[in-house]
């Protein structure tokens, strides 16, 4: 240990440390001399007798120097300040490439740093290690309801858990729709009621996940034991500031929730946006004793959402043991349809699908993005590489002189490594804060396509922490090693003597070097080609997605929506006869709106086909509202709707594929639909009526299977009133609207009417925007690499020709066959590479469509449009581009000047 | 020289820091020098002993805190390095003197054996 400190130390003091050694071994030597020369030598044959007798000097040096501190950092350090002088000295070369790897790291660490932000990172609570969500396993069926929880469950985990501090319950993100449970309130005793949204909690919830509330004060046990009694809530941060204007002195002033006023207590810390799946905004917290008055349309009892906080000194399996132990005791004389088996503490995450299959979906998403970034990084590096072979050969003198001297080859290439590694470390931190600020600009554009449906998260933390920060370094340093080893080896395989001559490369010998290149080239061309590809696939995607016809009328058809306290109260049926009464309105409907992004599934059994469907229920006139078309049959009617008659409507595919050849009138499909409580039950249906297709599922591809069923009668978030609108549209609303206000006029505030265009369907268009910008982006990116990367290797391959050109030319050789014998064969290795990136792109379509058989394929509409002709024809253009420059320059080469080139 | 260095015994590595500290407690206080120039008295200059290689050993030793090194002058006026042992040197010297001997008696044993 002394030992090292010292060695450690000297590291330090090299200066005085080579001086005091120089000293010691003078001293040693003038001793050694002295002896010789009393034994009568003269002076200067003793010394050097005396030098014999030591030994080799300089070898002794560097023992010595071995032994007094680490050698191996004295030569890093050396290395890096000569690596760093090196790029010093070539200011261009080094900013195309640290220009290039900040785009590919860039777009890495942004993807990365999302990622990190929203699913690695955990939810903003006090003590994340500790804080766990708990998750029930049924026997039959993993679903949804894993995360509900009954009150009396809640209560009687709480009064008996001896591993977990604290349990809290959340209620108002589970399963009161999206962006949850909503209240009308009214602000300062104005007479205007606006929708505002909030979660009851339990009085423990603040204490427990360890937050200190910024203003005022949280709940307090006693305001969640009488039911109804506590009118209190707690303002979060973004509420404060929208619709308080951070006034100081909103604690202790009132909010009128539903008609009762509530006193304001405290705000919350502006990190803590609470505790739901996904971090939609809202704007209080209201203890759970409340949830009567503020969902009024709660049926039974409500489901909690459970956190935990394990103790100190237990473990999270010591508490999951016993959590789950207790549960079972418990259930054990209740009833249960599908028994609970076990009880898990789940980590929590800042963004958590919650449902295993959605969660799968989005790590899938991820990957294949961070497989797209990481193509993109590679083909930086190609590019980079490239530049550093094309530098490794006019650096060849000074590489041969190193290794005359007796430098070994290893210690070239790892000097050689450095420069790349410094390289990218520089790259690495340009690349962080482009990262940050990419990663923001994305989420805010997902964020405004939220914004379009009324709903909006808050901004997650982008600051890189650790974990990113980490990632970026391993990232940097590989990449540093991938790009540079190649070229490193390169440089150090010459033959001395040309290499220290200076001679440029002669006729053949560059054959053996522009196979890397050929390579580098190619896998660059590839990637591009390959992103061009899938950039074009997703614009045409979203081409699909606007253009397409969904088998629907979008424009005059409109949802009414009635949220809140309202949905119970109002009787849609009534309203709906107010309305078909209008002329304005050509016909109307109860059911579940089309919305563009369906996945409401049952299974069916139907003729051959047995698999899962699309299911809907809807009302009679359901299809004249929608501007939908009958092929045979009839639409339900309204005994149907209120006997609940065992009938069904299919859409046109679903009929071919189940009856194929047959006429589906009449036939049964066997459907097994979710009842009460989990419990599944199979039913027949019988089959009165075919419509035409519709693309109700995500807008691009026709729905292959997809029932229509009748109901509609019982209150349910998801049932909506939809009219049709005729002639003049402003006419028909306000019409709409005042028929409302004659019928109730306190239904007005929670009321939303939206045309399908407008609603869902914007937002998931929007999606899909975003999504084919991002791919254009990405695609743009690789098609700039490829070009710096083209335009660099061409020029570089006319100017170590340029003697060959000159004996061309002086030769006789025409333009014509300058091209041929110079130009192409360089360009060769790109075709080469575009051949690869397309069959890339074609097995990846290929997988693609095996691994999800319901959609259509991707390869005959990627291939046989226009498009993809288009994108290779760009390809072919942009190679051509950027070769055009130095190709001009190979034209104009002075023989005389060229045959003098060195 | 190979024919030079035919007859000479290779220091076992690890020995040099052992004949040191040896040297400089029977001797006392001792440049570089004198440490060496003993050396191949005693042994009758059957060490090979490299005088490069003494250096390293030193600055090991000294980095240990087994030796104490203080320039100063010698006879003839000349300046060098005096070293001196320190306790710690000591106690060094005595425990690995015991595992020398350890070591050595237990190989004797194992080669008498063959035998």
């Amino acid at each position: 240990m002394r030992r090292f400190l010292a060695r450690l130390a000297n590291l330090v003091r090299r200066g005085t440390a080579e001086r005091e050694m120089a000293r010691e071994i003078a001293s040693h030597l003038a001793l050694i001399a002295e002896g010789f020369e009393r034994a009568g030598m003269p002076p200067r044959e003793a010394a050097l007798a005396a030098r014999r007798a030591y030994g080799g000097v300089e070898q002794s040096k560097e023992l010595h120097r071995d032994a007094r501190s680490f050698v191996w950092i004295e030569q890093l350090l050396r290395d890096v300040r000569y690596a760093w002088c090196n790029l010093w000295r070539a200011p261009g070369f080094t900013m195309v490439a640290v220009v290039a790897l900040a785009l590919g790291l860039g777009v890495n660490l942004t993807i990365f740093g999302v990622y990190d932000a929203l699913i690695l990172k955990p939810l903003p609570v006090a003590d994340p290690d500790r804080t766990v969500r708990l998750k029930r396993w049924f026997q039959h069926h993993p679903g949804n309801d894993q995360f509900h929880f009954a009150p009396a469950e809640y209560q009687y985990l709480r009064e008996h858990s001896t591993t977990l501090a604290g349990i809290v319950a959340s209620y108002g993100d589970l399963d009161t729709g999206a962006g949850g449970l909503t209240v009308l309130a009214s602000f300062g005793g104005s007479a205007v009621r606006e929708q505002v949204r909030g979660r009851a909690v339990s009085a423990n919830y603040f204490a427990v996940l360890g937050q200190t509330a910024y203003r005022g004060r949280f709940f307090r046990p006693e305001e969640d034991r009488a039911v109804g009694a506590s009118p209190v809530a707690v303002l979060t941060w973004g509420c404060w500031q929208r619709r308080f204007g951070r006034d100081p002195n909103a604690v202790g002033r009132t909010i009128a929730l539903n008609g009762l006023p509530y006193t304001i207590i405290g705000i919350a810390p502006e990190n803590f946006t609470g505790t739901d799946f996904i971090p939609f905004e809202f704007d209080f917290w209201a203890p759970l004793s409340m949830i009567g008055q503020l969902d009024p349309a709660l049926k039974s009892s409500a489901s909690f959402q459970l956190l935990g906080r394990v103790k100190n000194g237990v473990s999270r399996g010591q508490a999951q043991n016993e959590t789950s132990l207790l549960l079972r005791r418990y259930l054990a004389s209740a009833r249960e349809a599908d028994p609970t088996t076990a009880i898990t503490l789940e980590r929590t995450r800042y963004l958590d699908p919650g449902d295993a299959g959605e969660r799968a979906q989005m790590q899938g998403a991820a990957a294949a993005l961070w497989i797209v970034v990481c193509l993109v990084l590679g083909a930086a590096c190609a590019n980079v590489a490239n530049l550093l072979l094309a530098r490794g050969a006019s650096r060849q003198r000074e590489i041969g002189i190193r290794l005359a001297m007796g430098a070994g080859p290893a210690r070239i290439v790892r000097q050689l490594l450095l420069e790349s590694v410094l390289l990218s470390g520089l790259g690495a931190v340009a690349a962080v804060p482009l990262s940050v600020l990419s990663g923001q600009s994305l989420w805010g554009s997902f964020n405004a396509v939220f914004r379009t449906i009324n709903l909006s998260m808050p901004t997650p933390d982008f600051r890189p922490d650790s974990r990113v920060l980490a990632y970026g370094l391993i990232l940097a340093v590989a990449t540093g090693v991938l790009f540079g080893l190649a070229p490193a080896l390169r440089s150090t395989r010459l033959d001395l003597n040309r290499a220290m001559k200076g001679e440029g490369p002669v006729f053949g010998a560059h054959f053996r070097r522009s196979r890397l290149r050929g390579v580098l080239l190619a896998s660059q061309a590839a990637v591009s080609m390959l992103l061009l590809l899938v950039s074009g696939a997703m614009m045409s995607k979203l081409r699909d997605a606007t253009v397409s016809n969904p088998g629907f009328d979008t424009r005059n058809t409109y949802v009414l929506v009635v949220e809140g306290e309202e949905q119970r109260r109002v009787d849609l049926w009534a309203l709906r006869d107010r309305l078909a009464r209008l002329p304005e309105v050509a016909a109307t409907a109860i059911g579940e709106a089309p919305s563009g992004n369906d996945d409401g599934m049952v299974p069916m059994r139907a003729g051959r086909w047995y698999d899962r469907t699309y299911a809907s229920v809807v009302s009679d006139g359901y299809f004249e509202t929608t501007g939908m078309r009958f092929e045979r049959g009839r639409g339900f009617t309204r005994q149907e709707i209120e006997s609940h008659a065992a009938v069904a409507i299919i859409t046109e595919s679903t009929a071919r594929r189940c009856w194929p050849n047959e006429d589906a009138l009449g036939k049964t499909a066997t459907l097994t639909l979710p009842g009460e409580q989990s419990k599944r039950q199979a039913a027949d249906f019988e089959v009165v009526g075919v419509v035409n297709d519709v693309r109700q599922a995500d807008l691009i591809h026709i729905d292959p299977l997809r029932v229509y069923l009748p109901g509609g009668l019982s209150p349910n978030p998801d049932i909506d009133l939809m009219f049709h609108i005729r002639g003049n549209r402003g006419q028909a609303l306000a019409a709409v609207q005042s028929a409302i206000e004659r019928m109730d006029r306190a239904l007005l505030p929670s009321l939303k009417m939206y045309s399908l265009e407008d609603g869902n369907l914007a937002a998931i268009r929007g999606i899909y925007r975003v999504m084919a910008l991002v791919a254009g982006v990405l695609a743009l990116l690789a098609v700039t690499l490829a070009v710096v990367g083209i335009q660099g290797v061409m020029s570089f391959l006319v100017s170590q020709r340029t003697r060959e050109i000159g004996i061309r030319v002086a030769l006789g050789a025409t333009a014509a066959v300058l091209l041929r014998a110079i130009v192409l064969p360089g360009l060769r290795p790109v075709v080469v590479g575009m051949g690869i990136g397309f069959s890339a792109a074609v097995g990846l379509d290929a997988w693609y469509h095996s691994t999800d058989l319901l959609s259509e394929p991707l390869l005959h509409r990627v291939f046989g449009t226009p498009a993809v002709c288009a994108e290779v024809a760009l390809m072919l253009a942009v190679a051509v581009l950027a070769s055009l420059v130095p190709t001009r320059r190979a034209l104009g080469v002075d023989p005389m000047r060229a045959l003098r080139h060195e | 020289m190979p024919s030079e260095d035919a007859g000479k015994i290779a220091i076992l590595p690890g020995t040099l820091d052992l004949i040191v500290l040896r040297t400089l407690k029977t001797m006392g206080r001792q440049h570089a020098y004198a440490i060496a120039a003993r050396l191949e008295q005693i042994s009758q200059d059957l060490l090979q002993l490299n005088q490069g290689t003494l250096y390293p050993a030193l600055v090991r030793l000294e980095q240990q805190g087994r030796i104490a090194g203080a320039w100063g002058r010698t006879e003839t006026n000349r300046e060098a390095k005096f070293y001196s042992i320190t306790k710690t040197g000591e106690k060094a010297l005595v425990e690995e003197t015991r595992r020398w001997r350890q070591m050595s008696g237990l190989l004797e044993k194992l080669l008498s054996e063959g035998a």
